[in-house]
């Protein structure tokens, strides 16, 4: 695909999205805002793992920070919701670092387990501390509003993430293409050239982390005020899952792909809706085919960047003792 | 003074579980470096096949199965569920033995899905009840309690770890998987036949998990599509704990973990021993990322 | 070249997949619009269930009961002329899943919803049913939470957790235990009861000697049972459900924690005593409304329901076929299926009779008596304790 017609065709889908909510009903309006959540999210974790090549397992857990933060500053203490997006931010980028830290030095297998030790933990924590309103969650969280416009409807909803997704998908797009992104890129593909050409590579992992982190508790907080209702199993092993497979299954780096595979993995399950107990067996199957006959995703980060990528990604594969 | 020795046996029961399932995860990421996911599906997939064939032993749970029945039920059903393991590593990740590390992680989620949903298509999703009582006698001890049961199923744990171990370290073939694990391209030049090798490791790893369940499930009486994920996570979590693609590691490692469980049950409460099992697995990874017994590991990434 | 092919080949295959997928989606609001126009199609109910995950057992056998009353009320020429038919979504017990499914009843315009198992999934879903103004029946979810929201399209024929703490409460202190263990398993519902119950514990001039908390989806409790024999408490009172639940009695038996045990209404099955072994159960307690089994008149519906699905009834198939009867009523009442019309004739609802309980709503929209008893395992059935 040339350069012209993905500009093209990134349009045609901004145009088709706007659309959206003229044409569909509540139903699908609501399938569609939870996509553009999962879009959200794997642009964040795409930071993390597409460019940095960290993997991580635990990703749900800076999701539930964000929601979390914005759910008790609201109904405890009564903030606006806007004010709650900078604390939130704050927060996930310090859990980030704490957990980062330490960790970030290891093999990426152990990173991979770290943060899914951590996202058990925070999941845990929720279920248990009394401020986090234990099993049955927070509920009752108010509406924001906009210069007393009050967001209140699935329209709105829908559109306040769209600009959102958009945003981050700007956002990271210009991540990826900076200095630093470029920085992310060689420490992912050659680590110890990397380090030898002068890259702070534990400064910069912790980056890549913090930022992940930031996107995905910014997701959480309008999670929150959307749900109304906000409860741990939402935030469950199953969701840093579903939100790699989105990653994975577009294309890790890739902008473009990791929409469209957060588009899939909520679509298809509720396209399946009708085969019942059978949509998660087909759902499974899919996958395999899918990384069978087409590993790099579906819309990789170009041809030549995906060849790259596969050998990164392989690299902690091989146990080469040099 | 009994609830310490009580403990004690509690936590070696559910640690021997942990052991059996840890050691398969282990085995597999040391030979091919695939977090397999789907290892504890297996675990609930021997349990299921345990089930239908002990109702057949037994006809419904009407006669009672004597124990020569019982252990050919296990090992018939372990054979079963070793061969379904190498099914699964010939159709869904061989092909991708040379793709991206995270490719075959998902391709393992794909698995699972498939495992845990198609068991609920077969067998329902209410929980089966094991058409087995196993006799609850046995010693006592000042008030702490050790059952027959219990310790067959600490023995037969030990047998199966303890022959997996003179397995790898003596025979040919055990040679040849550590060999895989060093280095499998050099291993392929040397005349090693790698696909078979590791078929051969899904089959142990599977049939080990498949015994576990079925003891589980004849220890606790109920079995269900969905009771593979949380013991499969903290197996894992065992793995790790000794040092992940150790085998040795992963029997000590399940055992401290049973220990470490319910020892945190006792003191802070059981809604909080799950944050003291993976608290203790961050402390050791970032203080001793190698694990336990883990051996010394040069390369960074 | 060949790359290039083979790459637009599975691009194409999956955008097809898409495409046809979404067709399917559109003739289904397609069918949604067609129950909206015309007045002389069928009036469709929507029920939110846990068909898939951890709770399906429950979830399918509430279906059943919907199922069964549908069928018996259509047999009998359906409501206002119409026929009623059934449209279940799958809420799997969690809050995100629920929103959807509930947002999916109300593209379909369901006339009104029967259902809600668990309270954490239900919560969220009343949230989304009362911005659309559509009747909710919850027949089984009964957290204090739902009625605190105040919602006036809310309507609960199940009784609510204080009502049923309160009930083990009294029986606990008539039975001199005083020094209480709870256990509940971290879900919404079992964590609300358990703080429920320890406040009525503490009124009452008892103590609550633990307070715990376990995994359900794990089997081994005999941690907790070695913490609880070192405690000897009076009496252990565990508010989860019933897998968990029949473990928890069988390995407590083993280990011999002493004093009674008490499970609450989710553990209200017969699988608790099949899983905790007859003789293991034996003077098990359970806090629950009785189910069709202990109700009188209820004989006829517990034998069709076995003959129709070869199954005993579930803890909650008696209500939920309540639930479905009490909608076919303000239907009548109401004589149309406005939204607002039938709202207001289930708010009306007075003494209607149902199979173990006298409808009448007060203020919150719950019962306004609630009928929680005290049953005990004798011979390997429950039985009504004194």
């Amino acid at each position: 695909m040339g350069p012209k017609t993905t500009k093209l065709l990134r349009l045609l889908l901004l145009a088709a999205a706007i659309l959206l909510p003229f044409v569909s009903n509540n139903y699908w309006l609501d399938v569609a805002t939870l996509a553009l959540f999962y879009v959200v999210l794997g642009q964040g974790l795409n930071i993390v793992v597409g460019f940095a090549g960290l993997l991580d397992l635990g990703y749900a857990a800076f999701f539930a920070v964000g929601a979390y933060t914005t759910g008790i500053l609201m109904t405890v203490y009564g903030w606006s919701f806007w004010l709650t997006l900078p604390v939130a931010a704050l927060l996930a980028a310090g859990f980030g670092v704490v957990i980062g830290a330490p960790t970030l030095r290891l093999r990426s297998d152990y990173l991979a387990i770290v943060t899914l030790g951590f996202g058990e933990i925070i999941r845990i924590l929720a279920i248990n501390l009394s401020i986090t309103g234990s099993a049955s969650g927070i509920y009752g969280i108010p509406r924001p509003a906009i210069g007393g416009y009050p967001f209140s409807s699935q329209k709105d909803f829908y559109f306040l993430m769209l600009i959102i997704a958009c945003l981050v998908i700007a956002a990271v797009s210009r991540l990826g293409r900076s200095r630093i992104g470029r920085a992310w890129a060689y420490i992912r593909e050659d680590e110890d050239a990397a380090e030898a050409m002068g890259i702070d590579r534990v400064r910069m992992k912790l980056l890549a982390y913090s930022i992940g982190a930031i996107i995905g508790s910014l997701a959480g907080c309008v999670f929150a005020v959307k749900m109304s209702a906000i409860a741990p199993l939402s935030f469950s092993f199953m969701q840093s899952i579903m939100i790699l497979l989105a990653v994975v299954l577009g294309g890790l780096g890739s902008i473009s792909g990791v929409a469209l595979g957060a588009v899939l993995v909520i679509a298809l399950p509720e396209m399946l809706r009708s085969a019942e107990e059978w949509r998660y067996l087909i759902f499974g199957a899919a996958l395999i085919l899918m990384m069978i006959y087409r590993p790099q995703g579906l819309w990789p980060a170009g041809q030549e960047q995906a060849a790259d990528e596969r050998e990164a990604a392989g690299d902690g594969a091989k146990s080469v003792p040099m | 003074m009994n609830t310490l020795v009580q403990t004690l046996i509690d936590g070696l029961v559910i640690g021997a579980f942990y052991s059996l399932i840890a050691l398969g995860y282990t085995m597999v990421f040391g030979i091919i470096k695939l977090l397999n996911f789907a290892h504890g599906d297996l675990y609930m997939l021997g349990a299921f096949i345990g089930y239908s064939l002990l109702s057949l032993v037994t006809g419904n749970g009407e006669g009672a199965a004597g124990l020569l029945g019982i252990a050919v039920v296990l090992l018939l059903t372990m054979t079963v569920v070793g061969v379904i393991g190498m099914g699964i590593e010939r159709i869904a990740y061989r092909p991708l033995l040379l793709a991206p590390r995270l490719s075959i992680l998902i391709t393992a989620i794909g698995v699972s899905l498939i495992l845990e949903n198609g068991s609920m298509a077969i067998w329902g999703a209410q929980y089966q009840v094991y058409p087995l009582q196993l006799p609850q006698t046995g010693w006592s001890f000042g008030g702490a309690q050790l059952t027959y049961t219990q310790v067959a199923i600490i023995a037969i744990s030990v047998l199966l770890m303890a022959g997996l171990q003179l397995f790898v370290r003596h025979s040919i073939y055990g040679k040849a998987m550590r060999a895989i694990a060093l280095d499998q391209t050099a291993s392929s030049l040397m005349g090693i036949d790698v696909h078979r090798v590791i078929a051969l490791t899904f089959f142990i790893g599977a049939a080990l998990a498949a015994g576990a369940g079925v003891m589980a499930g004849a220890y606790y009486g109920t079995i269900n599509f969905m009771m593979g994920f949380i013991i499969g996570l903290k197996a894992f979590t065992a793995a790790v704990l000794g040092g992940i693609g150790n085998l040795p590691g992963a029997m000590v490692g399940g055992l401290l973990l049973g220990l470490i469980e319910t020892a945190g049950t006792l003191v802070l409460g059981g809604s909080w021993k799950d944050v003291v099992a993976f608290s203790i697995l961050i402390v050791i990874l970032v203080c001793k990322p190698t694990g336990i017994l883990g051996e010394k590991v040069t390369e960074r990434m | 070249m060949k790359r290039i092919w083979q790459n637009i080949g599975v691009l194409s295959l999956l955008l097809a997949c898409v495409v046809s997928g979404c067709g399917g989606g559109s003739s289904g609001f397609g069918a949604g619009g067609s129950g909206q126009g015309a007045d002389s199609g069928e009036i469709v109910v929507g029920a939110i269930l846990p068909m898939t995950g951890n709770n399906a057992t429950d979830g399918k056998d509430m279906y059943n009961a919907l199922d069964m009353a549908v069928k018996e009320l259509n047999e009998a020429g359906g409501v206002l002329g119409r026929k009623l038919k059934i449209e279940v979504a799958d809420d799997g017990c969690d809050p995100q899943m629920a929103t959807s499914a509930a947002n999916k009843l109300v593209s379909l315009n369901v006339t009104a919803v029967v259902g809600g198992y668990c309270s954490g999934a239900t919560l969220p879903a009343s949230g989304v049913f009362k911005n659309a103004n559509i009747p909710m029946i919850v027949t089984a979810a009964n957290s204090s939470k739902l009625p605190a929201q105040g919602y006036d399209t809310l309507f609960l024929i199940n009784g609510l957790v204080p009502d049923q703490t309160q009930k083990a409460t009294e029986y606990f202190m008539a039975h001199n235990a005083k020094r209480i263990a709870l256990v509940h398993d971290n879900s919404a519902y079992a964590k609300d009861m358990a703080d429920s119950a320890k406040a009525q514990i503490e009124k009452a001039g008892g103590s609550v000697i633990a307070y715990e908390a376990i995994n359900p989806e794990e089997k081994d409790f005999s941690a907790l049972a070695t913490k609880l024999k070192g405690l000897s408490p009076d009496a252990t009172y565990f508010t989860g459900y019933y897998a968990a639940g029949g473990l928890m009695i069988k390995q407590f038996k083993q280990k011999g924690v002493p004093g009674l045990f008490m499970a609450g209404d989710g553990s209200f099955s017969e699988d608790l005593i099949k899983i905790a072994g007859p003789e293991n159960a034996e003077g098990a307690l359970i806090s629950a409304t009785p189910t069709a089994e202990f109700i009188e008149g209820a004989e006829e519906f517990v034998k069709e329901y076995k003959q129709a699905y070869n199954l005993a009834p579930g803890p909650f198939s008696a209500l939920t076929y309540n639930g479905m009867n009490l909608l076919a009523d303000a239907l009548k009442r109401a004589n149309s299926t406005d939204h607002e019309a039938v709202k207001k004739a289930l708010k009306e609802t007075k003494d209607f009779k149902a199979l173990g309980e006298t409808i009448t709503f007060n203020d919150q929209n719950t019962l306004n008596e609630s009928n929680f008893a005290i049953l005990k395992v004798e011979n390997g059935k429950f039985t009504l304790a004194k």
